[in-house]
């Protein structure tokens, strides 16, 4: 707070005291006041309003200047009530009061939502838990009837009703893995075995290299994350895929490559966002852009890393670097 | 016949599990009073038990904990819970395996049969086809001296026919088995595959062995 700024704030203030002293001099001057004592009541009438200023100016600037630097270098602005000691004036105490409560409001409605969050993202776990019966009942029927062609579309449901699952866990994951030595292959052959007769109608030839190797991870999350890749390249095309593993000494990548039809540079950088569909969305209705979403959440949490490499009309490559544990020679 | 146990209470799904289990061949009977799961295990003269984790009056891990300080009979965990916390869990109270809802029935299958196998290996002497020695380990079958090299594929084939000797095994179930011995094998190398393994096995003496059921899948003799 600078004083210009406050006296200007102070403006009609001052007007009015200017005017008033000059009345009082024109009424005293019509009384024939002698003109040095009308200098003297000049000069303390206007030292003392000026000082009366001042002495405000100071008691407020620190109380002002503090909030200011406060809020400008807080990460979390709403954390400032938290911040104000409540001043020796009467506006600042209002103002720190009102901040207090309006904070305290505020906190209540996050917790509000935050529980409503959690609870309805319950429910949905449990639900998918409670679908998974039906669902795993009719395949079952679909096996023993012999009957193939509604298998198919179960396992489609089966694949959405997971996405939501992992969505909805993506969120707190924290909870829900449990990092273990996991053999790659053991978890690349399961995802495949699911995704088997699709593969082959389509004519998808899969090849594996190298991944006899272990890595520190949740099984669960990687075959999902598998599934989603291997989903990709079914949707956008493929009829070859390779899954290598690359040990380097300080980390284990795995590359996954498809000859589908790739993403054009211009979209690459922002295939991992949330509901990108780019111009391949376009082209192939069935994109939703949250599969490689939650693919990116999910190895963030996971502590891995993903990128893409691809060629548009060439390939597509996902990597997924795990760092590798020292802890994992230990045992 | 082997005899399963199916602890399961949602209905529809134990029925289709007994069913599936039936027509592979297996014995199977099913829990439906749950309110004395504990002493039906007990005494159950079952081979193997499949049980489910979320159970009425108790969970299925309370029961697996009861069940393993009388009996080391094999349990297979059945869940639709998709955590690892889960799995660990009952890994530790001695399941011998663990299977997710909604199951891929070649894959429950294939497990029960491993975890079965297991447990007969412990006690079993050599794995003989007719009068020749099955050797899973070298790869070889051997007939009066007359040993054949089967290649990785061919063994896999082989072994699921043996297993399931004068049943159909289908196609779709060969290509389960080899895809879950990483040989992502598609329908035509899997004739291939079939049609060299006869050529062989003719070579030893066993002409006609592998019989084709058109549209159904294969019957070793």
């Amino acid at each position: 707070m600078r004083f210009s700024a406050y006296l200007k704030d102070r403006l009609p203030a001052i007007i009015i005291f200017v005017v008033s002293l000059l009345l009082s001099l024109i009424f005293l001057r019509a009384y024939h006041v002698i003109t040095e004592a009308l200098a003297v009541l000049c000069v303390i009438l206007t030292a003392g309003a000026f000082s009366v200023f001042f002495w405000d100016y100071l008691r407020k600037k620190p109380f002002y200047d503090k909030l200011q630097n406060c809020i400008n270098e807080l990460d979390q602005k709403y954390l400032i009530s938290e911040m104000v000691t409540s001043p020796d004036f009467l506006e600042g105490r209002i103002l720190a009061d009102v901040l207090k409560d309006c904070d305290h409001s505020m906190c209540d409605n996050v917790a509000l939502h935050r529980r409503e969050a959690a609870e309805f993202r319950e429910y949905i776990e449990m639900w998918v838990h409670e679908v998974k019966l039906p669902v795993g009942g009719l395949q079952l029927m679909c096996h023993n009837d012999g009957n193939s062609k509604y298998s198919e579309q179960l396992k489609r449901i089966d694949d959405y009703i997971e996405n939501v699952l992992y969505y909805a866990r993506s969120r707190n994951a924290e909870k829900d893995y449990i990092i273990k030595k996991t053999s790659l292959k053991r978890a690349f052959i399961d995802t495949a075995i699911r995704y088997r007769e699709e593969l082959q109608e389509r004519g998808i030839t899969l090849s594996t290299e190298n991944l006899d190797m272990d890595i520190m991870t949740d099984a669960k999350w990687l075959g999902f994350i598998f599934s989603q890749l291997m989903g990709n390249s079914m949707k956008y095309e493929a009829t070859e895929i390779t899954v290598t593993a690359e040990e380097t000494p300080d980390s284990i990548s795995l590359h996954f490559r498809d000859n589908g039809i790739g993403i054009p540079e211009s979209d690459l950088p922002y295939i991992f966002e949330k509901s990108f569909t780019g111009e391949n969305g376009r082209t192939h209705t069935r994109s939703t852009g949250m599969g490689l979403y939650i693919v990116s959440m999910l190895c963030q949490k996971l502590g891995h890393s993903v990128s893409a490499k691809s060629v548009q009309g060439e390939y597509t490559e996902i990597i997924i670097s795990f760092g590798k544990n020292d802890f994992l020679d230990v045992q | 016949m082997k005899k399963i146990l199916i602890i399961e209470d949602d209905n529809v799904l134990s029925e289709e599990l007994c069913t599936l289990l039936r027509n592979s061949g297996y014995e199977a009977s099913r829990v439906t009073d749950f309110e004395t799961t504990a002493d039906q295990m007990r005494a159950s003269d079952a081979d193997l038990f499949l049980l489910d984790i979320n159970l009425p009056f108790t969970s299925g891990e309370t029961l697996l904990q009861e069940f393993r300080k009388t009996s080391d009979k094999p349990v297979i965990m059945l869940t639709s819970r998709t955590t690892e916390i889960d799995e660990v869990l009952s890994m530790s109270y001695g399941a011998d395996d663990y299977i997710t809802k909604p199951y891929n029935p070649t894959i429950l299958l294939l497990r029960v049969s491993a975890v079965l196998k297991r447990l007969e290996r412990s006690g079993s002497a050599k794995v003989m086809y007719h009068d020749a020695e099955v050797s899973g380990v070298k790869g070889t079958l051997t007939r009066n001296g007359n040993e054949m090299i089967l290649t990785k594929n061919e063994m896999i084939i082989f072994q699921l026919l043996l297993d399931r000797r004068g049943e159909i095994v289908t196609r779709d179930d060969l290509m389960t088995t080899l895809w879950d011995n990483n040989e992502f094998v598609n329908d035509n190398a899997l004739s291939v595959n079939v049609s060299r393994l006869r050529g062989k096995l003719a070579e030893l003496g066993f002409e006609d062995a592998i019989e084709t059921r058109k549209k159904q899948g294969y019957v070793l003799r």
